[in-house]
């Protein structure tokens, strides 16, 4: 077909960076999770996603603009990072609040941050 | 902001979690305060429990209250009678009767879930009237949330918010609680106002039911403690 690029062209491709003003805002919320035992990440992960789509459905989900920050999960400290839109920040830390167990264990979200940037959660 | 829990059971009242856990994880959490909610027995059960939850307070440095929830009309009344001898009356919700008797009594504090194991909210704007004028706060108990699931999750969430809007145009209070019957069950007050601005209230009286409110009501416990106190309204000068 003629519009079928080859692989080299589409490794090319890249969206031009949007002006700031078009951008969407961001907010990262640094949580810590108190539990009965230590937990993994990808407990972490499936338990937060599944109750988000439970409690908000597939369309609520996708206005949050949510997104789990894998490089940021301290597994000794049992702290995170979730990233959101600005509009709705408080729809995420409801829906934290709204986590009781991941996988068999369970949990307590205490939010210990919310910030415009990574840099701003002061990170250790 | 100071926060405040003032509806927590412990094992002593059909909870799992022993008085300490439910204070160092209310503390931990960043409550200033939190009220163990028992169910009336005895005299000698209520000497008892004050002994306790005064060794709490000085082992764990955490503000506690003691609290009695009445679940029906006699035990109302009793309580209403009793009511200089402990800090916070609660009335558990659900029947109308029990609801409608709660936001008439000035002796009470809080009505605690009025649209538990309902179809509908449990409370109407007659009411709600009753509450605003007796100054008797309207709870919206995160435990509830937590606990259920699905539709019933979704009916809870719908009868919560109902109560918030009627609350909110007659003006009665609406104060925040966990309702945890364990120390898992308490949240982060941070999870408290978030879910409660999304049932209807703004982040400033979300902020307010989970602080100002609950001061208030421990500002009243302090009036009622003086030797001048005789009922609500009435006071020796």
């Amino acid at each position: 077909m003629d519009n079928a690029w080859s692989e080299s062209e589409m490794k090319r491709e890249r969206l031009k960076i949007l002006l700031p003003s078009l951008r969407e805002k961001e907010r990262y919320v640094r949580f810590k999770v108190i539990s009965e035992g230590p937990i993994q990440y990808s407990d972490l992960e499936a338990a937060v996603w599944n109750l988000f789509l439970d409690f908000y459905g597939e369309l609520g989900v996708s206005e949050l603009s949510l997104w789990l920050i894998k490089n940021l999960w301290d597994e000794k400290n049992q702290t995170g990072v979730v990233r959101c839109n600005n509009k709705s920040v408080q729809k995420v830390v409801a829906g934290l609040g709204v986590v009781s167990r991941l996988g068999d264990t369970r949990v307590i979200f205490k939010i210990l941050k919310i910030s415009g940037t990574i840099k701003g959660l002061k990170l250790k | 902001m100071n926060c405040f829990d003032l509806h927590v059971h412990s094992a002593f009242s059909g909870g799992e979690s022993s008085l300490e856990e439910l204070a160092e994880t209310a503390k931990r959490l960043g409550y200033k305060g939190v009220c163990f909610v028992f169910y009336y027995q005895d005299d000698k059960q209520m000497d008892i429990l004050l002994a306790e939850i005064e060794r709490i307070k000085k082992d764990i440095k955490i503000e506690t209250y003691l609290g009695f929830e009445a679940r029906d009309l006699k035990e109302l009344n009793f309580l209403a009678k009793k009511r200089k001898s402990f800090d916070i009356l609660l009335v558990r919700g659900g029947d109308l009767e029990l609801n409608r008797a709660a936001c008439e009594t000035p002796e009470v504090d809080i009505l605690t879930h009025p649209e538990y194991q309902r179809t509908d909210s449990g409370l109407d704007h007659v009411c709600m009237k009753f509450a605003a004028k007796n100054n008797v706060a309207i709870e919206m108990n995160f435990g509830e949330i937590l606990t259920s699931n699905k539709a019933t999750r979704a009916k809870i969430l719908h009868n919560i918010g109902h109560n918030i809007r009627l609350a909110k145009k007659y003006h009665a209070p609406i104060i925040l609680c966990s309702g945890a019957i364990s120390h898992w069950e308490l949240r982060d007050p941070e999870c408290s106002i978030s879910m409660a601005t999304q049932l209807g209230l703004d982040l400033n009286e979300a902020k307010k039911a989970i602080s100002e409110l609950p001061e208030k009501i421990i500002e009243k416990i302090k009036e009622r403690k003086k030797k001048k106190w005789i009922m609500p309204g009435v006071r020796v000068k």
